[in-house]
């Protein structure tokens, strides 16, 4: 930061970022989601609907950029659009909740059933976010980030084999498990170039190897080399996302190659930043529940200056943010940035 | 531009009305220099949204004795806050079916557990007494309990000497919003598990957790 390159627009800033090239200022990003019951209100575009429709995803995401303040358009708010389109059961639940994959009803057992459908990116349900970004990138042009999301193989493993059968599998045929992998990675990549080609200017990719399911060494041995692989394949700046406590694998994935990581508030920012050490930048890590959700706007600010006091490249929540989360808690965010970098720039 | 306004601290939040198409509403509080006020607020651009928020402000003047002044903002009488109260009226004001008039509880519930009509004296100065109107047994521990309900539900204080005694500490009486909080006092391990559980609600759980 202390090269103060001219003033940016955000999209600017928040590709600089990913590239860990100078930034006017620290960009505000959200990899996930930062929807609200209000904000779903505010522009008339409710969950489920805007989960499915493209331009009630797109109106919706945009408020993010408009009255939120953040440098970044993510209209991908949930985790279930390309699982619908390989035959997974979806509970599309109301406004005020997340639409899930009914996990406990897998659709595949073994490699031989994964099937890459040939209308993967064409099924409504996917197809819905790559018109909306289109609609977006209509709309804003170049002056904001547009984030696509493509799940990982590793999260396409627990919608279509169950959670609990995959980690069985893990642990007993790594083989087979490293087959299927091979062979879900390409749906992540198909589906991630989809939304490049219709405008994203970076994409998120969650792969759900959380800090409660799995250990760094799993993370090692099972997914550094396919996200090499996908940090290779897909030609716009990744964010890996994986919630949890994770610096046991911080190492591995700074070696892949992707552009951020955007880690959760149960790694300390400091700690996160002395083990990737300029390898990858690092997005995040404001806590939902318990700060954006539960406390107050000094308490958002406190930990916006933690991140940018340890250098943190991209500000934002750690993962989506709970549906009932207040305005006044999230508009913090952009102001504390701002304040600190009025008290730290001067 | 932006279309949100700084409009306070939002201290309670419905997520889906279901009185009125599923609009949120939120209970928001400011605290100008003399008192703290409230706002009803919704972003909501349904054309019966306004008509909604008018009816859960009049509602909740009705139900919990809550003033509204010229500006629309919503205050109690005596210029304390009693958020958690306020909270718990809106909540409550909320709930209720809009079809039928609001009309103000009585000071007097009756208690399924004890079999017993339990009531509240309001003694002046915002002092409270519960009482039972039938002597049956065990009913001294049903009204103590109901006092320490009416106590956290009201951020009220307990006296000293007597479990059935209870006050603000404005000093100024609350007879309608004792009586609404009446209602709750008896368990009010299940209002408060309600309000949890509606709040719990939108937020992400872990693949772990899901079924």
């Amino acid at each position: 930061m202390s090269e103060h390159p001219p003033s940016m627009n955000s999209r600017e800033r928040v590709l600089a970022a990913l590239n860990r090239q100078p930034v006017d200022r620290t960009p505000l990003c959200n990899p996930t989601s930062v929807a609200t019951v209000e904000l779903m209100d505010l522009v008339d575009a409710p969950f489920p609907d805007a989960n499915r429709k493209p331009e009630l995803m797109a109106r919706l995401a945009a408020t993010g950029y408009t009255e939120l303040g953040f440098d970044t358009i993510m209209p991908v708010f949930s985790i279930i659009q390309e699982s619908a389109a390989l035959g997974c059961k979806i509970q599309w639940e109301q406004k005020d909740n997340w639409p899930t994959v009914r996990m406990n009803e897998p659709i595949w057992t073994s490699p031989d059933d994964i099937n890459v459908p040939a209308d993967l990116c064409t099924h409504p349900d996917t197809r819905c976010v790559t018109d909306a970004i289109k609609i977006l990138r209509k709309e804003y042009g170049d002056e904001v980030a547009v984030i696509g999301k493509t799940m990982g193989p590793w999260s396409l493993g627990y919608h279509c084999f169950g959670v609990e059968p995959f980690l069985l599998m893990s642990l007993d045929d790594p083989g087979k498990t490293k087959l299927c992998l091979d062979r879900m990675k390409e749906i992540t990549v198909e589906y991630g170039l989809a939304q490049i080609e219709a405008g994203a200017d970076a994409l998120t990719l969650p792969d759900h190897a959380t800090g409660d399911l799995v250990s760094g060494e799993y993370y090692e041995r099972y997914l550094r080399d396919l996200h090499i692989e996908m940090a290779e394949r897909l030609p716009v700046p990744i964010i890996l996302h994986i919630c949890g406590r994770t610096v046991d694998r911080m190492e591995y994935i700074a070696q892949t190659g992707m552009a951020a990581f955007h880690f959760d508030s149960k790694n300390t920012p400091m700690e996160s930043m002395e083990i990737v050490k300029e390898r990858i930048a690092l997005v995040g890590n404001i806590n939902n529940p318990e700060t954006l959700f539960s406390k107050g706007p000094e308490v958002v600010r406190e930990e916006v200056y933690r991140n940018l006091d340890a250098g943190v490249q991209l500000v934002g929540p750690e993962c989506a943010i709970p549906l009932q989360t207040s305005i006044e808690n999230l508009k913090e965010i952009p102001r504390a940035v701002r304040d600190w970098h009025a008290a730290y720039d001067r | 531009m932006a279309l949100t306004r700084d409009i306070g601290t939002r201290i309670e939040l419905v997520p889906m009305d279901s009185h009125c198409n599923d609009i949120t509403v939120a209970l928001y509080k400011q605290t100008p220099s003399d008192a703290p006020v409230y706002r009803i607020h919704t972003y909501s651009q349904h054309p019966d949204a306004q008509e909604r928020i008018g009816s859960l402000a009049a509602d909740m003047q009705v139900l919990g004795g809550i003033q509204q002044a010229d500006d629309g903002l919503l205050r109690f009488p005596c210029g304390h806050a009693h958020q958690y109260a306020a909270r718990r009226l809106f909540l409550d004001a909320c709930k209720r079916d809009p079809s039928e008039a609001a009309q103000a509880h009585p000071l007097q519930i009756h208690d399924k557990k004890s079999a017993c009509d339990i009531a509240v004296d309001s003694l002046g100065d915002g002092q409270y007494c519960v009482r039972a109107e039938q002597g049956t047994q065990g009913v001294e521990r049903r009204t103590a309990t109901i006092a320490r309900g009416l106590i956290r539900l009201g951020e009220m204080e307990g006296a000293d000497d007597d479990a059935n005694r209870l006050h603000f500490v404005c000093g100024h009486a609350h007879d309608a919003l004792i009586a609404l909080l009446l209602r709750r006092a008896p368990n009010v391990r299940a209002a408060m598990r309600e309000a949890e559980e509606m709040a719990s609600r939108g937020q992400l759980v872990a693949p772990s957790a899901q079924n």
